[in-house]
């Protein structure tokens, strides 16, 4: 497992770089509308109404943007919570503790895909 | 108590004629200011990693329909929500800050035979490159344009 994780390393450390870069350039505005400002009542009338939020999503740009919103915060988090693990608790159990989040963002990643491709 | 570290921290390329004691993690490794930042760094990924999944929910409810997508906007004004959603934006920030001020540090001097811009202006740059990301998306998702 360690070996596989190593061997997976250059690939794992493009998409955790990727989420720092990618991720944190796009969540503000996410989390400031969606999260935040929709739920509180404090955007215009209908900016996130359904329609207009599924034409937004929906176009090519958008579906775009939206599996970046998934995916890289989902390896960016995997990646740092790995090495909060191992610097609590020891190398020992990291092997295991390191794939179960990969898989978690794997299939995160995936699950986007499909949810993008199918809107 | 200290525990063992990695085994392999510290080891010399060669091995040296003096044996030396295995390097140990220090049981408060945790209470050094440098790394108490470090950690809080690495902390971050829980919020990063909840908020993926949650984007994840965003798109499958725009799939759906519109009802529900009114329910989840809806469950999203839940006050555990909203107070997750804070915290979740201020580790955006707190990363974003950390992360551009050293990310000019950590360019190679060359990259073939191509200099990277001086750190200021790389600095200058991803935080242009935030900013205007921000706004645009703010535009967009906020109903001003189109």
């Amino acid at each position: 497992m360690r070996t596989l994780l190593l061997r997976l390393e250059p690939g794992i450390w493009l998409l955790f770089g990727a989420g720092i870069l990618v991720g944190t350039i796009l969540l503000p505005a996410y989390l400031l509308t969606v999260t935040l400002g929709a739920p509180l009542g404090l955007l215009p009338e209908g900016a996130l109404s359904y329609e207009r939020a599924y034409a937004i999503a929906s176009n090519p740009i958008g579906r775009v943007v939206l599996l970046a919103l998934i995916a890289l915060p989902l390896w960016k988090g995997a990646h740092h919570v790995r090495a909060l693990l191992a610097d609590w608790l020891g190398h020992g159990p990291d092997p295991v503790l390191g794939s179960l989040l990969y898989a978690v963002a794997a299939a995160g990643s995936l699950a986007g895909i499909y949810a993008v491709l199918t809107l | 108590m200290a525990r063992a570290s990695h085994p392999q921290a510290m080891t010399p390329h060669r091995p040296g004629s003096t044996r030396t004691a295995p390097p140990q993690v220090p049981d408060t490794f945790w209470s050094q200011p440098r790394m108490r930042t470090y950690l809080l760094f690495d902390a971050t990924g829980i919020p990063y990693m909840l908020v993926g999944l949650l984007v994840l929910r965003v798109a499958f409810a725009l799939g759906r329909g519109p009802e529900a997508w009114a329910a989840l906007l809806q469950e999203f004004s839940h006050p555990l929500y909203l107070a997750f959603h804070v915290l979740a934006l201020l580790s955006v920030m707190f990363v974003g800050v950390r992360f551009f001020r050293l990310f000019p540090k950590a360019q190679p001097a060359k990259l073939g035979p191509v200099k990277p811009p001086p750190r200021p202006v790389l600095h200058a740059g991803l935080y242009g490159a935030w900013i205007g990301v921000t706004l645009a998306l703010l535009v967009v998702l906020g109903g001003l344009w189109p």
